[in-house]
């Protein structure tokens, strides 16, 4: 049991460290500026695109043909550019949480992102067309590749800054003057280090970098995070992680967003040309299926734990943390019930902790994996959504009834063992009521 | 009048817990401003604070947010936390103060 602490002590720290690391840093803070972005984004596609047998040809009768092209537009303007933004917003806290320029930082990034891609596109009939920045490589395909260059781009430009090796102006020169001269050098050497990188491997593969990292790197990582095994494991640590009181989903999400978002906006592309399945391709584990499927009600869905407790506790611990934390649960906030009860190194929850969402992981693959649930696409909704509300506006009224399945099997699994908790609680009462009369 | 910045990963815990740290404050007659923020806002909003409290869940993130603070960072009490006792964790704050 000893060793066994030891271990999981030292496999927390081992996380902890990783994830305070600067590249992990600026990459959480980064990719968080794209959410407000696909928010509004899937306002506009879920309209172009809802989940209605027969919408779409009522639409087209009511408003004519060209009735969804403005909300395509929108669509395309803002998942279309997610690399983009994520370059951006990397190198950009790169910098910042440095202290150092942050903008300069963000726009060299950028200009570096586009020297690697391709600056020509393909028409249908294999005409090439230059002078354009083609959304192919700006969107989902291109968010690793985005990753990569934000970090290298901010790290270079903040060693160059931090060194001094800057041009240097004379004293009494503004601030935003002076700056502007700061991002020279470093900006230069970032620049010219890209160029070399696209004509080498334009040259040698007649291909592009982004290209590259999207074949060799971004797809067997997508695959990877889109297998059942990959959904288990981000489950299991997510839980694991919050049962030893730290934010599981802050932790692992911070690496995983990037890939899953990736899985949800290729589904995208399927459900514009009427392909959504994952018989044509379409990926199963997206941000959604965490967020909204397995850890609703909070990490472990505890609201069923909630529940179990309303239906069936005695003791006044139990009754007071569960009325305290139900409001806050219906919009998936726990931290209450998860440091108040506690869960934090409660033996008699860990089980049901990591038990329930599994089962939850298990329900939502299988219903996607065989059909009743449509693969969730760029259409994501503000993580603080119900339950039920949330599954309706993701997947119908499947979305809906899987959601209410899940939840009133968690409330099942945890009731056993909410009873045995409650148990020694109620004998603790007695206890400590006896020792004051 | 003392600053106070609760701070948890996107805010929303805390601010539940706020509420009743005010009320605390209220009752005690202590003069402050009490707000919670998501961490990675720290720089911005917690610059002129007197004291920086993380929620429990994010402990992992005090060396960097003392980093980049001057004020005293610390952690608040896993079982105030979770039962949202506002009276308790103003208490700490006072001592960690020296009100």
């Amino acid at each position: 049991m000893q060793t066994f602490k030891k271990m999981f002590d030292n496999f927390l720290n081992a996380i902890v460290k990783i994830s305070s690391t600067k590249a992990l840093v600026a990459l959480k803070d980064g990719f968080v500026l794209t959410m407000p972005i696909t928010l509004i984004g899937s306002l506009f596609l879920l309209l172009a695109n809802l989940p209605i047998n027969g919408y779409g040809k009522f639409m087209e009768n009511t408003f004519g043909a060209n009735w969804n092209i403005g909300l395509n537009q929108v669509a395309g303007a803002t998942f279309d550019i997610l690399a983009l933004i994520t370059v951006i917003g990397i190198a950009y806290f790169y910098a910042k949480n440095e202290n150092e320029d942050g903008i300069s930082s963000a726009i060299i990034a950028l200009v570096s992102f586009l020297v690697i891609s391709a600056s020509s596109t393909a028409t249908e009939s294999g005409e090439l067309v230059g002078g354009v920045i083609p959304k192919t490589w700006t969107g989902a395909q291109g968010v690793i590749t985005a990753i990569i260059i934000g970090l290298i781009s901010g790290a270079v430009f903040t060693y160059f800054v931090k060194k001094k090796i800057t041009i240097k102006m004379p004293k009494g020169v503004p601030d935003g003057v002076a700056n502007s001269f700061a991002a020279l050098i470093p900006g230069l050497v970032i620049i010219l280090g890209s160029m070399i990188v696209y004509q080498v491997i334009k040259i040698s593969f007649d291909s592009t970098l982004t290209e590259l990292i999207f074949k060799g790197l971004q797809i067997p990582l997508q695959n990877l995070s889109d297998s059942f095994v990959g959904g288990l494991v981000i489950t299991l640590l997510i839980s694991l992680l919050f049962w030893a009181g730290l934010h599981g989903p802050n932790i692992v999400m911070g690496v995983m967003a990037p890939i899953l978002t990736a899985n949800a906006v290729a589904n995208n592309t399927l459900l514009q040309s009427g392909k959504l399945s994952v018989a044509e391709g379409a990926h199963i584990m997206t941000p959604q299926v965490i967020d909204n499927f397995v850890k609703f009600g909070g990490t472990g869905i505890t609201l069923g734990l909630l529940i179990a407790a309303l239906i069936a506790a005695k003791s006044n611990q139990m009754k007071s943390i569960s009325k305290l934390s139900v409001v806050p649960g219906i919009f998936n906030i726990n931290e209450p019930v998860i440091f108040g009860l506690p869960i934090v190194y409660n033996p008699f929850m860990l089980v049901p902790f990591i038990l329930v969402p599994i089962m939850g992981l298990i329900i939502t693959y299988g219903a996607i994996a065989i059909g009743i649930l449509t693969p969730f696409t760029g259409v994501q909704i503000p993580w603080t959504t119900p339950p039920i509300i949330s599954g309706f506006i993701l997947g119908g009224f499947s979305g809906a009834i899987i959601q209410a399945i899940i939840l009133v099997l968690s409330v099942l699994i945890y009731l056993p063992f909410m009873k045995k908790q409650d148990k020694v609680l109620v004998e603790n009462e007695a206890k400590s009521a006896e020792l004051i009369s | 009048m003392r600053k106070i910045i609760l701070m948890c990963n996107a805010g929303m815990s805390t601010s539940i817990l706020v509420g009743k740290v005010r009320e605390a404050a209220k009752n005690m007659g202590y003069d402050c401003t009490i707000d919670a923020y998501p961490v990675n806002e720290a720089e911005e909003r917690a610059k002129d604070a007197d004291i920086v409290l993380l929620g429990p869940q994010v402990r992992f993130e005090q060396k960097r947010i003392q980093a980049k603070l001057d004020c005293p960072v610390s952690i608040i009490d896993m079982a105030a936390y979770g039962m949202v006792n506002g009276k308790k964790v103003l208490e700490d704050i006072k001592k960690e103060l020296g009100d």
